[in-house]
């Protein structure tokens, strides 16, 4: 079972000023969840155009939670990027899939930026995610849970405003971080009624492969 | 630099590397690189990158960094087990 949700947004500022903030969107106070971005490969390529790959991790605020109910001492949670950025063409393309909780959870996302078709002060955001959940009796629930936070998100987000491109401002590929929590949340209120030595043996229970489906 | 540039650049540098010991290399190297991406590379002057020194030493480091913590870029992990198979699928 999977979701797929996409929207379209309008920047009140030219392609090379949303750019310029879309590359330095961390540290940003919306998401203070994301507590590092690296770059781990980066090239020009013979048409000039920018290639990148870049991790971003993502802490929970919940470890000993986490630790309880997944049967893991690892809270911190990671995103692959990929982007390119071509300057002729004035168009950047972002990929994004999660690295872990993949075996229950899959989220690919991607983004374009163009330049608006009709005026060039102006800037078009492209964006659609598919998320797949397996297991634990919340597929379709939880996806559909998360499909309309994340829509919803996105609309609230602030961003037409980079006119002081140094603010910082909420991108829309945070939708990363938004599934984690939601993903947690309804896990942790569907095995709370268990007994603890319950709630191991749910998770290996239902540990089930997932269908991945990309963008990327 | 312009002061845009300036106030961007340091809001990059505020940022934290996976591998804490490459935090100081990361935000040297995001200074470098957002100047110049701002500067050369979206005005059509992509060649003679001048951060290629910084980045090589960044990325060694986060190369480490990433295999101590096992991160898996390159496989799918959770939950300690590895690229088994699920004993049962519904």
């Amino acid at each position: 079972m999977m979701r797929v949700w996409s929207s379209e947004h309008v920047f009140s500022h030219p392609w090379d000023t949303v750019i310029k903030a879309a590359m330095r969107k961390y540290p940003n106070p919306m998401n203070p969840c994301v507590v590092g971005v690296d770059v781990l490969e980066r090239s020009v390529d013979a048409q000039g155009r920018l290639h990148s790959l870049r991790l971003l991790s993502t802490e929970w605020g919940l470890p000993g939670l986490v630790r309880a109910v997944l049967g893991t001492g690892r809270t911190m949670t990671y995103v692959q990027e990929r982007s390119v950025v071509d300057p002729a063409e004035k168009r950047m393309e972002l990929c994004s899939t999660n690295l872990t909780l993949t075996n229950v959870v899959s989220v690919s996302e991607r983004l374009v930026y163009t330049p608006h078709p009709e005026n060039a002060g102006r800037t078009v955001l492209t964006q659609e995610a598919v998320i797949t959940v397996r297991g634990i009796g919340l597929g379709s629930h939880l996806e559909g849970l998360m499909v309309s936070t994340i829509a919803s998100n996105a609309k609230k987000e602030d961003l037409a405003h980079p006119d002081r491109p140094s603010s910082p401002w909420r991108a829309p590929s945070d939708a990363h971080l938004e599934w984690q929590l939601l993903f947690l949340s309804a896990v942790f209120a569907k095995t709370l009624h268990l007994q603890e030595d319950s709630q191991k043996g749910f998770f290996d229970k239902h540990r089930f492969r997932v269908t991945f489906r990309s963008y990327c | 630099m312009t002061s845009e540039s300036a106030a961007a650049a340091a809001a990059a540098a505020a940022m934290n590397s996976v591998g804490e010991a490459c935090t100081d290399m990361k935000r040297e190297y995001d200074q470098c690189f957002n100047r110049w991406f701002a500067e050369k590379f979206l005005k059509g002057d992509g060649s003679g990158d001048p951060c290629t020194d910084l980045f090589k030493r960044y990325q060694q480091c986060v190369q480490k960094a990433i295999k101590e913590k096992e991160i898996p870029i390159e496989g799918l992990e959770f939950m300690g087990h590895g690229k088994e198979k699920p004993e049962s699928s519904s």
